[in-house]
């Protein structure tokens, strides 16, 4: 098309002249003649799918408007009785089958079918729908999306190649049940979307939808909201769209801390995270990092206990880690000894209590004045999955963390420089949602993974079910015994909440192996242990018969407090005496299930799916090799573990302490703060308390799995013979 | 290059696993969603493992009227009892075994003639690991009429082309022939090829389109077996009259046999030096190649068979611009059928005359016609242009089988419509079929006997187009869909008069505004039953009743539901 030559042609009886090469819907509109469309926009590529903007050219067929250039002579009606007929029937044809009134409509009253709909009076569609709906997906923590909704035009996947360049969305499946999908037909929030919201942005209906994460915006005292301008301006969103920006403006602010402000306390809730714009902020915890220790008098064996918060040091407990790291939720860990570090301008803190709501890890104060952006949910998947800002957390981790989280885990402890300095570029860091399987039982084991954010579920198949082995949080790897045996993954590995981990190639893994020979041996050691433990629990599961005691719940358990009911006299004896034990907090409540004659008094049930570890926001939840939980030194006494738990056999110990007074550094008041405690056994005894102040003999600490399988052999030996 | 490395990974797993895809997309970097979005639309492709023993049976129209369904019911019966991972048995679109039906596809090797029993021994003996049975197709050449080289040396066309390089003369010829693409549309060839031809352009391509996948048309796999040589050859000579150098021979997958005999030609042609940088010693370059198609009956469209060439989903092209502007990697390409080439070496040896005086009826040269359904004996016949639908039917179809009485025929397949039995003896000719309503198409004739319900077909028919479109379009996806609705509900005995005015709409949005011809043609069973069955419809939608008995409203025994406020607007 030679530049200036103008092509002449006539739109519903005007005689029009275009430049060349100007389709037909453009001459029109030029010409102010508006053609109705749904799946041509002004900057995406013409396709012509939605059939609307067709036109009459005198052909055998109507012709899309969008796609058809201009002709000299052209003779084209947009608006005759056959072709609004025809339009009207596409529309009608698309409303019958879109729910409606779809997202769009409710949140903004702007679908566009629905507007065309109403335009021709198409109240109801004399159609029948169609009889299987095609779902909703509603992974992706920013963006809603309906495929009922949906009238595959095309617009999302023009705007994710054309305009974004992200190439994540496309068509998928043919005929009638063509839909949209991304990448591998995956949910959108485990695909690569990088949530710039410019399929949002593009969808004309309420297929593709902003999720409001919080009506209102982050009401906390002193926050500014943001222009939109000032947002776009941020690095971290660019190439995110305007418009999207736009919607989820409420949901970031920015607030300004003077020197010694509390940002955020540990142990607090909050549904928010934050990033420092600029300023230094002190992260610490405040807690005393000790443990509760239970004492007896030395001459009298009941009576006169107490509870104590006692170091490590001064109390080693069995199988206590030798962790010299906290791992808490920020890009740093704490060291045991002085748990205290600097945050800085570019540094992102609280993910996990933003995207999984767990308490505060830590305290952080202002150690300069500082800018900081408070951000809820959404904001924060858009910034993660933006590919400056993901560049910019991957360097900073890799540099500044990937040593000190590698060394966290006491295994990798004797790693040298040089060999952690190979791996920073060679690592990969890898996200994933609730849900996603991270790596699966039976698949060829290729790679090695350290969790870095949230909590991996560890689990394995066997004909009877699904067992959870384990929950790994921060600074747990996961991977090992498949890569040790050259073989395939013995268990499935899947995140349960918001998870990031990092991935070490077989490869690495490998060379990592022969240069540290005491890794690959304490590696092995872990791995024979934690395989052995499963093959016990295993054969403890599968020898067990499925009956009434299975159905309670009770084959969860190692270990059960029974009151035997035909000698108890509800006296409450072991009740006072575990509340003697623990300085007047019991942790043994006279209730529970029934077995038989027998009542299951409310105390750790050591469960095979520890639900009380799940959360822990510094990881200081944890099982023994005996299965028993240990609370290690770091626990901030948010509480959270004691409420998940779902039998309540964890409970909040009160101790006064004396500690730093906000804002006035070297005074300390008295408080109150607490720690979590479980049942210990009595450890320190010959028998558990409760056990021995039974006046009636009632009280039995049992295996449930030894216990009952006598006593329904019993039952069973009797029967027959009867 | 998309779909050899799908059909590698799916050669290795059987089907295409997640991971492979996603570790193919890393490596010839492609966006996953692409190559998802292709392998999720292609019939050939599996994104699930596939079960040990998987059964499809053909569905459509031919295999339909030779009790398709009843041998579907039978085998699932029995097969019942085994679990799903281990057998499946579904319906499939066409298989191009027209004139062999039933025609089923177990585990993707192509059995015809197969009852109940067999089927089932079949799928026990997969289960046990017991091998297929390996399908023999003859490689007996049938003589035709229209091959001029039946004791010759073939390709003497192209030999006297490089002779005399007179491309002007050869176009003329083709001109004055009338040849006209016998592969549906019927478009001038000659003017083709020298659009084409004159097109300024440093890439041109050929290619032949043999992905028949029509309900009934089987007369290009006909022609690929027997005259393989014509075919190539007017590959060739389009090349050399277009001035392309490329030629792409687009078969579908089904064709294995048809496939083999292509290579052997091939071959055979590349040692004759017929093809390569130096046709005969000339300075003419040629290269051929044969690609599988995935599979669809779309594919057959050609811009969307150009789509899946070059590795994408087979969705049609708005148009203009058309093929022979920007066709193939937006190069300048002819686009014709199997047929269409054949007839090329012998116009240009025998001449106009020859291939004028080859037809009756006002009508010129010759005509593959496969003839399938209620017949004797079904096949692809070898008749002049103009032949009477009867003698078809009577004489070179033996009649239908049980002295039954002819009730109507599709003379293309769904796409042409149905014409009542009264209008028998129209020609198999562009002309005439058009004057009567209907079109000459690809050349499928499928006959209906006198015990067929109409409504019953037009379903079938609509049913093979909601399953074979590309959901590109709003016309085709969705109003296939609703038309397949309307229909069953009048089968069952579930219409009203609305529907006839909303069938109205609904197929002039459908012709009007669908991108391709497969949304274009969707009404058009229907419509002709309406136009020459409608009493037949009728008695559906007033009364619930099938009186051929076939359609459920018929077979539930429904008391007739007579209802005089009901005034049908005639179609």
């Amino acid at each position: 098309m030679s530049a200036g030559l103008m092509i002449d042609l006539t739109v519903d009886g005007k005689k029009v002249s275009v430049p060349a090469g100007t389709s037909v819907f453009d001459a029109a509109r030029l010409n102010n003649i508006e053609i109705p469309t749904l799946c041509h926009q002004q900057n995406e590529k013409p396709i012509g799918v939605c059939r609307v903007c067709v036109v009459d050219v005198g052909a055998r067929v109507f012709t899309a408007s969008c796609v058809r250039p201009a002709e000299q002579g052209m003779v084209v009606s947009t608006n005759s009785e056959k072709v609004k007929q025809a339009r009207r029937t596409l529309v009608e044809l698309l409303m019958t089958d879109h729910v409606s009134p779809c997202a769009r409509e409710r949140q903004s009253g702007d679908c566009e079918l629905e507007a065309l709909a109403k335009q021709d009076n198409l109240a109801r569609s004399r159609f029948a729908p169609q009889a299987t709906r095609r779902g909703v997906d509603d992974s992706s923590m920013s963006i809603g999306v309906d495929f009922d909704a949906c009238i595959l035009c095309d617009r999302c996947i023009r705007g994710c190649d054309e305009i974004r360049e992200n190439f994540v969305l496309g068509r998928m499946g043919k005929g009638e049940t063509t839909r949209i999908a991304f990448d591998n037909n995956l949910p959108m929030g485990e695909s690569s979307c990088v949530s710039c919201g410019e399929c949002m942005v593009s969808c004309p209906t309420g297929a593709l939808t902003n999720k409001v994460i919080n009506q209102t915006a982050i009401a906390a005292p002193g926050s500014e909201p943001v222009s939109l301008q000032e947002l776009n301006e941020l690095p971290f969103f660019e190439g995110v769209s305007g418009t999207f920006l736009s919607l989820n403006r409420n949901a970031v602010v920015r607030r300004r801390f003077k020197r010694g402000d509390v940002i955020c306390r540990e142990g607090e809730y909050g549904s928010t995270a934050f990033y420092i714009l600029d300023g230094e902020a002190r992260v610490s915890i405040a807690s005393p990092i000790a443990h509760v220790k239970t004492k007896g008098a030395v001459k009298r064996f009941l009576g006169k206990l107490s509870s104590r918060l006692t170091q490590r040091q001064n109390d080693v407990r069995d199988d206590e880690t030798g962790q010299h790291w906290i791992h808490i939720d920020a890009p740093m860990d704490l060291s045991y000894e002085n748990p205290v570090a600097t945050l800085k301008a570019g540094d992102l803190f609280g993910e996990m209590t933003c995207m999984s709501l767990y308490p505060r890890s830590a305290t952080v104060r202002a150690e300069s004045d500082c800018t900081v952006l408070e951000l809820l949910r959404n904001v924060l998947d858009i910034m993660q999955r933006n590919k400056n800002f993901r560049a910019q957390l991957d360097r900073s981790y890799r540099q500044r963390a990937l040593d000190s989280h590698l060394r966290a885990v006491p295994i990798f402890a004797g790693l040298t420089d040089e060999f952690i300095e190979g791996l920073r570029e060679k690592v990969e860091l890898l996200r994933f949602s609730p849900g996603q399987v991270i790596c699966r039982q039976g698949d060829h084991a290729d790679s090695f993974f350290l969790v870095r954010i949230g909590f991996v579920k560890v689990s394995q198949t066997h004909l009877g079910g699904d067992m959870v082995l384990a929950y790994l949080s921060r600074g747990d790897y996961f991977g090992e015994t498949g890569l040790l045996k050259g073989d395939v993954r013995t268990a499935t590995c899947s995140a349960l909440d918001h998870v990031e981990v990092v991935r070490i190639s077989a490869a690495d893994f490998a060379e990592m192996n022969r240069q540290f020979p005491e890794v690959r041996h304490q590696l092995e050691l872990v791995d024979r242990e934690r395989t052995q433990m499963n093959r016990e629990r295993l054969t403890a599961l599968s020898s067990t018969p499925l009956d009434s005691f299975l159905k309670q719940g009770l084959m969860e358990a190692q270990s059960l407090l029974l009151l035997d009911l035909d000698s108890c006299t509800r006296c409450d004896a072991c009740v006072r005496a575990c509340a003697d034990a623990h300085d007047g907090v019991t942790r043994l409540v006279r209730e529970g299930l029934r077995f038989d004659h027998y009542l299951v008094a409310t105390s750790c049930r050591q469960c095979l799916d520890p639900l009380c570890m799940v959360g822990c926001p510094v990881g200081s939840i944890r099982r023994r090799n005996s299965l028993e939980v240990i609370i290690e030194d770091w626990c901030i006494g948010c509480g959270l573990c004691a409420d998940n738990c779902p039998y309540g056999n964890i409970n909040m110990h009160p101790f006064d302490v004396f500690a730093d007074v906000p804002g006035s550094p070297g005074q300390k008041k008295a408080m109150v703060k607490q720690k979590a405690t479980s049942c210990d056994l009595c450890s320190e005894f010959a028998e558990p308390s409760c056990v021995y102040a039974c006046p009636h003999d009632a009280a039995h600490r049992v295996n449930p799995r030894q216990f009952f399988a006598g006593l329904l052999q019993q039952s069973s030996d009797k029967s027959p013979k009867d | 290059m998309i779909f050899s490395e799908l059909r590698e990974i799916q050669r290795q797993f059987g089907y295409l696993p997640a991971e492979e895809l996603r570790t193919l997309a890393k490596k010839i970097d492609v966006p996953l969603y692409r190559l998802h979005g292709v392998a999720s639309s292609y019939p050939h492709f599996r994104l699930t493992p596939p079960p040990r023993a998987d059964v499809r049976i053909c569905q459509d129209m031919s295999c339909h009227l030779r009790g398709a369904a009843e041998l579907r019911s039978a085998v699932e019966g029995a097969a019942g009892q085994i679990a799903q991972q281990d057998v499946r048995i579904s319906g499939t679109s066409c298989l191009g075994r027209c004139d062999q039906s039933p025609a089923v596809a177990v585990n993707d090797q192509i059995f015809s003639g197969l009852t109940a029993g067999h089927l089932t021994v079949m799928i026990g003996n997969l289960l046990a690991d017991v091998p297929l049975p390996t399908p023999v197709e003859s490689r007996h050449r049938v003589p035709c009429a229209l091959d001029p080289y039946q004791t010759d040396e073939p390709y003497q066309a192209i030999r006297n082309f490089v002779q005399s390089r007179d491309a002007k003369g050869a176009l003329e010829v083709l001109k004055a022939s009338g040849l006209r693409g016998l592969g549906g549309a019927g478009f001038p060839t000659e003017s083709k090829w020298q659009m084409v031809r004159q097109a300024p352009a440093p890439t041109k391509f050929i290619v032949c389109n043999a992905d028949e996948s029509e309900p009934g048309t089987i007369k290009d796999r006909f022609i690929l077996s027997n005259l393989p040589h014509l075919v190539i050859e007017g590959m060739i000579l389009a090349g050399l009259l277009t001035g392309a150098q490329k030629g792409i021979l687009y078969i579908r997958h089904e064709y294995e046999e048809q496939e083999k005999i292509l290579h052997e030609e091939i071959r055979r042609c590349r040692k004759l030096q017929l093809l390569g940088t130096s046709v005969l010693g000339s300075d003419f370059t040629f290269e051929l190649e044969i690609f599988v198609s995935p599979g669809g009956y779309i594919c057959g469209e050609e811009t969307a068979l150009l789509e899946a060439i070059e590795g994408r989903r087979a969705e049609p092209r708005n148009k203009p611009p058309f093929p022979v502007i920007e066709g193939l990697w937006n190069m300048p390409t002819v686009i014709n059928n199997v047929e269409t080439f054949a007839n090329v070496p012998a116009i240009l040896l025998r001449g106009v005359d020859w291939y004028k005086a080859q037809g009756q009826g006002g009508a010129a040269g010759l005509k593959f016609i496969g003839v399938s359904g209620d017949v004797m004996r079904p096949g692809v016949y070898e008749v002049p242009m103009g032949t009477p639908v009867s003698e078809l039917i009577f004489k070179y179809g033996g009649g239908i089988p049980n002295g039954k009485k002819l009730k109507g025929f599709a003379p293309s397949g769904p796409s042409s419509g149905y014409l009542p039995a009264s209008l028998a003896d129209v020609r198999l000719d562009f002309k005439s079929l058009a004057d009567a309503g209907s079109m000459l198409g690809s050349g499928a004739l499928v006959v209906c006997a006198e015990d067929r319900c109409m409504l019953d077909m037009a379903l079938n028919s609509t049913q093979f187009f909601r399953n074979e479109s590309c959901g590109k379009c709003v016309p085709c996806r969705v109003g296939s869909q609703k038309l397949v609705a309307m229909l069953t509900g009048w089968t069952h005995g579930k219409g009203s008069a609305a529907d006839l005015a909303l069938l109205d709409e609904l197929a002039d949005a459908l012709r009007l505004t669908s991108i391709c011809g497969l949304g274009q043609v969707v009404p058009a069973p229907i419509a002709s039953v309406l136009k020459h069955f409608r009493e037949e419809v009728d008695s559906h939608l007033l009364h619930s009743h099938c009186p051929a008995g076939v359609c459920p409203s018929g077979k539930s025994g429904a008391t007739p539901r007579i209802d005089a406020r009901v005034q049908l607007r005639h179609a």
